[in-house]
């Protein structure tokens, strides 16, 4: 990395403008991008503001003086420790957005604060127009994530508004409430986009997407969704009580809904990331799906030791999200995957875990 | 799986003792280190775990150096009064009594370490069982059993290991629906699936995954600390800490700062363990969640929550102090060290977290009335000395249960 950019002289809010001006112009050109300048200037940033951060960059011999090389020596911090500590460069009473994990952690929740909404907002819709609207289809969203009227804190529900607000025809439905999953009406809004012609595109997690199958089986209810539909699916199983495998659950999404396998998208983000990753549109017929992230979020795969694996050696998910500009430039998962092509293949937590031994393990107790 | 079980079980015809004596002389050929068969099944246990040969060797001379004529004994006198019972009626409580064992058990064995599934097996055919055991890949049970048909060729009818995935075979429900006791060691899932497939008169013995815990008294500290960090690095280090009977949380009577030095004393004691035990090969899965623990003390550490010590050797990382909110890392080679004021405040964090134990270990078992609470928390089955928690003797009561009665139907002859 080379240095570019002197902050001495500005205030934080100074600084976070001009990063953020330059993160913005990443998103919107990406090819302006110098992934590697942007990354060190944000962690340079981070440490001097984020005190926890730079406690722990300290701790791994970085600070001000001694700025990381390459991407990937920079600090990665374990999503858990989203829990631990307020990790933002801003007094987080200021919050424009706070977003609490789940499931991603055991135990309580951590929680991902930001100082605005703009990066993100910009972020996940330039990534998911990216992915899910390459050829610039108007369409209607049904959404059977939490509604953020409801629960705010829901980094999901926040994406999916923005989206549908950004790209929707304006009549967007939300299916999910506490009470569980409202599938009378969402059969009839379907129906209504089905009769109507109008392609929707339905977004879910995983376990949404099994409750609303079983409701569908139920009442016998299938639809041939119009042309140009897709689907995304994000999330996983875990502390659900069900399991589906995934190629299983496409397959029966695929029969039900009356679309093709290759219209449903994975979508793969955490609520510690302000980017997202897409199943890539090679991919999307093949066996192994690949995950693309946009060109401001970098996937890194790194043993045990953090030292990044080659293609094809699985290793645990480092994820390096500029758009994480007011929090943790460099996250650390416990998710699985291995580099393949530009982009990565995802395991989950789960790959070739037959395990060796009768102990109980984390997920086991959060089952429990 | 087998398609079926042999009609006819030559097993019934032989005397319990017998069966004993087979089953040892079985025993003692698979506890010495360079017989073929254990050359072998210690190469595909080595495969498929990733653990360090000599982590591997220990299991076996463990395993099978358990498997002794008067261990066998004693553990099934203790049950069902003599072996004598097992033949044919006998003479009790002035009635005539028979131990008749079941006609079939199944012991699925997807989730032991080395050979724990070999254990009921072993006392199911002391029963005079037909046994069907759902082997691992590196087909360990099986390869004892072949050498238990050379010793007897009775256990041919009887000694029945396959290697089988997944649960949708209809073969397997029929062999689940046909048994009278299953032995089922694996996750809350795989138990639950078992019951599903057994019939409602289908005696289950389930081992689901545990935890085990360590307590270190005050007291405890002003004696030969480095005697005890070396008996407590062989709990945490064999078998990667996967096992149930691995200390997976070390609790301390102590101010932080003591329990700090004495991990620095742990650390020291789990590099020089690891000499003995290297560390095995992790899975991708079992590496992150390492990483993560680690990184996560690391992280506290830094802003001063909490101490990171590293055992380079061992590959281990004590965490000093880690967030009560949370249940431990439960993570390979991670010894989380909470250092407590008292039994209750290690109880308590036991129950709120809801972690059940296998075993409890103590500096000292006559500790046990003292530190009861601690125990009890957790539901701990087994009270050791550290130092012995990953060798339980013969005829202990893996889980809680009894040996050979789960496989046994009494029938009362009376006058």
């Amino acid at each position: 990395m080379h240095a570019r950019f002197d902050a001495s002289s500005m205030s934080e809010p100074e600084e976070a403008a001009v990063l953020d001006a330059r993160i913005l112009a990443a998103i919107q050109a990406p090819k302006t991008l110098d992934f590697d300048a942007l990354a060190r200037d944000l962690f340079a940033y981070q440490i001097r503001y984020n005190e926890p951060y730079a406690a722990y960059a300290r701790s791994k011999g970085y600070d001000a003086g001694h700025l990381p090389r390459r991407p990937i020596d920079i600090p990665a911090v374990p999503a858990a420790a989203f829990k631990e500590a307020a990790l933002a460069t801003f007094d987080v009473a200021r919050a424009a957005a706070m977003f609490e994990t789940s499931g991603t952690t055991v135990g309580t929740s951590g929680r991902h604060y930001l100082a605005t909404t703009e990066l993100y907002t910009a972020s996940l819709l330039a990534g998911f127009e990216r992915a899910m609207l390459a050829d610039g289809a108007a369409l209607r969203y049904l959404l059977l994530v939490p509604d953020p009227r409801e629960k705010p804190t829901s980094s999901l529900g926040f994406m999916m508004a923005a989206v549908s607000k950004r790209f929707g025809d304006g009549r967007t439905g939300w299916f999910l409430h506490d009470d569980g999953l409202d599938l009378d009406r969402f059969m009839r809004d379907l129906a209504s986009a089905c009769d109507a012609g109008v392609p929707v595109c339905i977004a879910a997690t995983a376990f949404a997407f099994v409750a609303l199958l079983d409701g569908l089986a139920a009442g016998e209810r299938r639809f041939t969704l119009p042309a140009g539909s897709r689907i995304m699916e994000t999330g996983g199983f875990k502390g659900r009580s069900r399991v589906v495998e995934r190629s299983d659950l496409y397959t029966a999404i695929s029969q039900r809904l009356g679309l093709p396998e290759s219209s449903i998208v994975a979508e793969y983000g955490m609520t510690e990331l302000c980017s997202q990753y897409y199943d890539s549109a090679g991919s999307r017929s093949a066996d192994r799906r690949v995950k693309i992230a946009p060109p401001w979020l970098r996937p890194i795969v790194v043993d045990i030791d953090g030292n990044e694996c080659p293609p094809g050696v699985i290793g645990a998910l480092r994820h390096i999200d500029c758009a994480n500009r007011s929090s943790v430039i460099a996250i650390e998962t416990e998710d699985l995957g291995y580099a393949s092509g530009d982009g990565i293949v995802l395991l989950g937590r789960d790959v070739g875990a037959e395990l060796r031994g009768c102990s109980l393990d984390a997920e086991d107790l959060a089952r429990r | 799986m087998p398609k079926t079980l042999p009609a006819v079980n030559a097993l019934r015809e032989r005397s319990a003792h017998a069966i004993v004596r087979a089953i040892a002389d079985a025993a003692e050929r698979w506890h010495d280190a360079d017989f073929p068969p254990r050359v072998r099944a210690q190469a595909a246990i080595e495969a498929r775990t990733g653990f360090a040969i000599p982590v591997i060797e220990y299991a076996l001379d463990r395993l099978f150096g358990s498997l002794q004529v008067r261990a066998l004994h004693t553990a099934v006198e203790a049950e069902v009064g003599s072996l004598a019972a097992l033949d044919g009626p006998v003479e009790r409580y002035g009635m005539r009594v028979h131990a008749r064992g079941v006609d079939t058990a199944v012991i699925v064995g997807s989730d032991t370490t080395i050979g724990v599934a070999l254990v009921p097996a072993i006392y199911a055919l002391i029963a005079k069982c037909r046994v069907v055991v759902k082997d691992r890949d590196d087909g360990l049970i099986g390869a004892f059993f072949e050498t238990l048909i050379e010793e007897e060729p009775a256990f041919a009818d009887a000694a029945h290991a396959e290697i089988w995935h997944g649960g949708n075979d209809p073969r397997e429900a029929r062999l689940f629906a046909s048994a009278q006791t299953i032995v089922v060691f694996g996750s809350d899932a795989t138990i639950e699936a078992v019951r599903l497939g057994a019939s409602t008169a289908t005696r289950i013995v389930a081992f689901g995954h545990r935890a085990s815990a360590g307590y270190i008294r005050r007291s405890d500290l002003s004696g030969d600390t480095m005697a005890l960090a070396e008996r407590i690095a062989r709990d945490a280090l064999l078998y990667d800490g996967s096992g149930c009977m691995s200390l997976h949380v070390l609790f301390v009577e102590s101010e932080g700062a003591e329990a700090t030095a004495f991990a620095r004393i742990l650390a020291g004691a789990l590099d020089r363990a690891a000499i003995e035990f290297p560390p095995g090969r992790l899975a991708a899965g079992s590496a992150a969640s390492h990483a993560a623990a680690r990184d996560l003390a690391a992280f506290r550490a830094a802003s001063g929550a909490g101490t990171l010590i590293t055992a380079p050797t061992a590959q281990a990382s004590l965490i000093v102090d880690p967030p009560r909110d949370s249940p431990p890392p439960l993570a390979a080679r991670i010894v989380p060290i909470f250092p407590v004021t008292s039994a209750d405040e290690a109880a308590d964090y036991l129950r709120a977290h809801r972690l059940p134990l296998e075993a409890l270990a103590l500096a000292d078992t006559d500790h046990y009335l003292a530190l009861g609470e601690v125990a009890r928390a957790g539901g701990a089955v087994r009270i050791t000395r550290f130092g012995e928690m990953q060798s339980p003797p013969a005829g202990a009561h893996h889980g809680g249960e009894p040996c050979i009665m789960p496989f046994i139907r009494w029938i009362d002859v009376e006058r």
